[in-house]
């Protein structure tokens, strides 16, 4: 009675969440039909089963999830056995992405754990496991390589995939020959039982390939603005295209004084350390299994399903967990590749990207044209904003200040680039240019940046963690070199302060102060938040993907330069908990915080703002 | 394929190895010691890092016929039995991963600086890590943990 219980509360929330889902609606979610697609339930031998279609990437979602059990049954976390990422056993939880774990599976798996034990949800003030720092589950087998990554696995018999690649950047494939070639619309590939021999036969194969031109970056940036479409006000979305208040063009036009100021941010790579791979297999009955690192297990089954037409119930993801995403792992592309080739050969057979494949043949962080046309009133407060993103997207567009009149939109436009998720999506570019501004406008108002900030921020939360950052970096009484940025991203209040010098520039040292609500474990919190800003040291001062009028030129990590150990500062990531508070998802947010800090920084040492990411390449 | 003897992880071993076949492909597929991680293959991001002789080397840039008759330590030799080499523990006590790929490349990468410098200094371990990409953003707590390995070492 309890199972069926669960089984209709399960289906509600999927529905609601088709229902919800907006943008993802093209995602088809289908309730799967095994009657046992719970989250909990009690094993025949007395021990807890959890299942959940999310997946740890690094992020320390199986270590979280263990605890949400843990903490409504009363056992130690590390009894709780946890099935990750299987298409065939878990709940479809939605992709592992936009920070949505924490806001929407930790719920329901302590929902469903709560059900088995016959309770309510435990009360903060009666946590066992929740709330306090849980070491990583998987540490041990980390540290003595004994974690199993995609890359890593074999199966019986299995043999190895090469697919043919053009020159070019966008290339149709016109013909390809050669003994064993695979052929599939603009897919062709060969398989061998080793590699070695797989590469030999894609090294004799013939592709003819017709391409396309590339424009280049600059001309690319600013054909956005004339092929941009204004949005179409949609509040049900999760990420709406225009948030706005009031009339912020007629307040504009009655400003005592304005600013247009335009930054650009260029495409960059994810760079996850383990190159994607998958290992596709047709079983005797048909049905097709792909074992692979991906973040959307569910979402890759129904692009392979369609890819290969079959039904989604014949095909199975396993996911090992990937080694780093970030964003770069969440559409089929090499499960494709696998499955094409097992399907010709008969074979089990392994695709594994190169590191030129997973730069070139991944997709990148949406280049960005961003405008902000402000203005303030005669006593100095901005009482009019607008904000234009071309092309990156609509994430972050809401800002974190009490604006009176304002307008934050998404235009959408085309890319020439193929182009996808990355962490934080395009909050980054909106960031960056609303806190550069706000920056410009106390520079040009001589307001110190922190009290302008202030001025303008009603949150309660944002501006304690300004204060305590302030407070814990000795900001009184700033000196030159000193950035500093904030921001309320995905409900997670976050400041960042800043201290670089110049010849040649460096990072001496970072502060942040984050809260996002009920830290459930502190010690992985501080790391994700921590790891964020990290990353965005990368794409705020150097990362940036090259081509030329047909190729692109970025296909080494040699020439691709990510945060280095001497690169990144002394750091202080300090946690606020609010255990009453609903927590947010926190993978994320922390990357938004890096560029604007450092472009402040690198304002205050030279006077000039730097209105493009990378700032210093 | 030619016959390549060399002591993994305290054992001989003699494995075939394709001309031309890098000591990395000798140990993940030869041997089935997974825990060197392929990540750029050109020598750039560290993750497959082993000691040879006692020295930090990158195995993806390494050809496999030269470490005929060497010493090579993977991550799967560092421990004694159950008990963890102090740099796996101090790893483990400072959660100084995420996704962990990069670990058993950046645990091997410290034991070759501490093998030289007994007591390394922030900047030294910086220094000498510069060339592993940790791109999860784990380095200030990494930093720390090769510290207080190197000084759980020190005292023996």
């Amino acid at each position: 009675m309890a199972d069926l219980t669960l089984l209709v509360e399960y289906k509600r929330r999927e529905f609601l969440k088709v229902l919800a889902s907006g943008a993802s609606l093209a995602v088809p979610v289908e309730l799967q039909g095994a009657e046992t697609r719970v989250h909990v339930r009690r094993a025949a031998d007395g021990r807890i089963d959890a299942f959940t279609g999310k997946i740890d990437m690094g992020q320390g979602l199986r270590t979280l999830l263990s605890q949400c059990v843990a903490n409504e049954l009363g056992v130690p976390v590390e009894e709780v056995r946890l099935v990750m990422g299987d298409t065939d056993l878990t709940p479809d939880d939605g992709g592992t992405w936009a920070s949505l774990t924490t806001p929407e599976t930790v719920p329901a798996v302590r929902k469903d754990a709560a059900a088995v034990r016959g309770g309510p949800l435990r009360e903060p003030k009666e946590w066992t496991a929740l709330g306090k720092p849980q070491p990583n589950l998987n540490g041990r087998d980390i540290v003595t390589g004994a974690y199993t990554y995609n890359s890593d696995v074999k199966v019986d018999g299995m043999w190895h995939g090469v697919v043919l690649r053009p020159a070019e950047y966008r290339a149709k494939l016109v013909s390809a020959d050669g003994q064993g070639v695979v052929r599939e619309g603009d897919f062709a590939g060969v398989c061998a039982p080793t590699l070695a021999e797989a590469r030999a036969l894609a090294g004799k194969a013939k592709a003819e390939w017709a391409h396309e031109p590339l424009p280049a970056l600059d001309k690319m940036i600013a054909a956005f603005k004339a092929e941009g479409k204004p949005p179409v006000e949609n509040n049900q979305v999760r990420y709406p295209p225009l948030i706005r208040r009031g009339d912020a063009e007629k307040a504009l036009a009655t400003a005592a004084q304005r600013k247009s100021l335009t930054f650009t941010l260029a495409p960059i790579a994810h760079a996850a350390l383990e190159p994607r791979s998958a290992i596709a297999s047709f079983g005797d009955d048909g049905r097709l299994t792909i074992r692979c690192g991906k973040q959307a297990p569910f979402v890759v089954r129904a692009e392979v399903a369609k890819a290969m037409g079959m039904k989604e119930s014949d095909v199975r993801i396993i996911v090992d967990m990937p080694g780093g995403g970030f964003g770069c792992k969440q559409r089929s592309d090499v499960e494709v590749e696998a499955a094409r080739l097992a399907k010709a050969s008969g074979k089990a057979v392994r695709v594994e990207w190169s590191r030129t494949e997973e730069f070139v043949w991944s997709y990148a962080r949406p280049a960005a044209l961003i405008e902000t046309e402000t203005g303030v009133d005669a006593s100095g407060k901005i009482a009019s904003w607008r904000q234009r993103n071309y092309n990156a997207g609509a994430p972050g567009l809401r800002p974190p200040y009490d604006f009176a009149d304002h307008s934050n939109e998404f235009w959408a436009t085309r890319a020439p680039l193929r182009q996808g998720s990355y962490r934080s999506l395009a909050a980054t570019g909106n960031n960056f240019a609303r806190e550069s501004t706000i920056d410009e406008w106390a520079a040009a108002l001589n307001r110190d940046p922190l009290e302008y900030r202030l001025a303008h921020i009603a949150d309660p939360r944002l501006k304690s963690a300004l204060e305590m950052a302030a407070q814990r970096f000795g900001y009184k009484g700033r000196k030159a070199g000193v950035g500093l940025a904030c921001n309320l991203e995905k409900d997670g209040r976050m400041a960042l302060f800043v201290e670089c010098a110049m010849e040649p520039f460096r990072i001496l040292r970072m502060t942040c102060v984050a809260d996002f609500g009920a830290a459930l474990n502190p010690s992985n919190l501080q790391n994700q938040v921590q790891g964020a800003i990290i990353m965005g040291i990368g794409g705020a001062l150097w990362e940036r993907l090259e081509f030329d009028s047909t190729k692109q030129l970025t296909t080494r990590l040699t020439n691709y330069r990510v945060p280095r150990f001497t690169d990144v500062p002394v750091m202080d990531v300090h946690i606020v908990d609010r255990r009453e508070i609903t927590p947010a998802g926190a993978g994320e947010a922390g990357i938004t915080l890096t560029a604007p800090a450092l472009a402040a920084a690198i304002f205050s040492l030279t006077g000039k703002r730097t209105m493009s990411m990378p700032m210093l390449a | 394929m030619a016959k390549l003897t060399f002591t993994v992880n305290g054992t001989r071993r003699t494995v075939d190895a394709a001309a031309g076949a890098r000591l990395i492909d000798v140990l993940r597929d030869g041997l089935g010691l997974t825990g060197t991680k392929p990540g750029c293959r050109e020598g750039t991001c560290g993750s497959c890092t082993v000691l040879v002789d006692g020295r930090a080397v990158r195995t993806c840039i390494t050809p496999a016929a030269g470490v005929a008759g060497k010493r090579v330590t993977t991550i799967e030799g560092l421990a004694t039995g159950a008990k963890l080499h102090p740099l796996q523990q101090a790893f483990l006590d400072q959660e100084a991963y995420q996704c962990g790929y990069c670990t058993p490349g950046m645990i091997l990468g410290a034991a070759g600086l501490i093998a030289r410098n007994a007591s390394p200094g922030e900047q030294a371990v910086r220094q000498a890590l510069d060339g592993h990409l940790c791109r999860c953003g784990s380095q200030p707590r990494i930093v720390q943990a090769v510290r207080a390995a190197a000084e759980v070492m020190r005292r023996g």
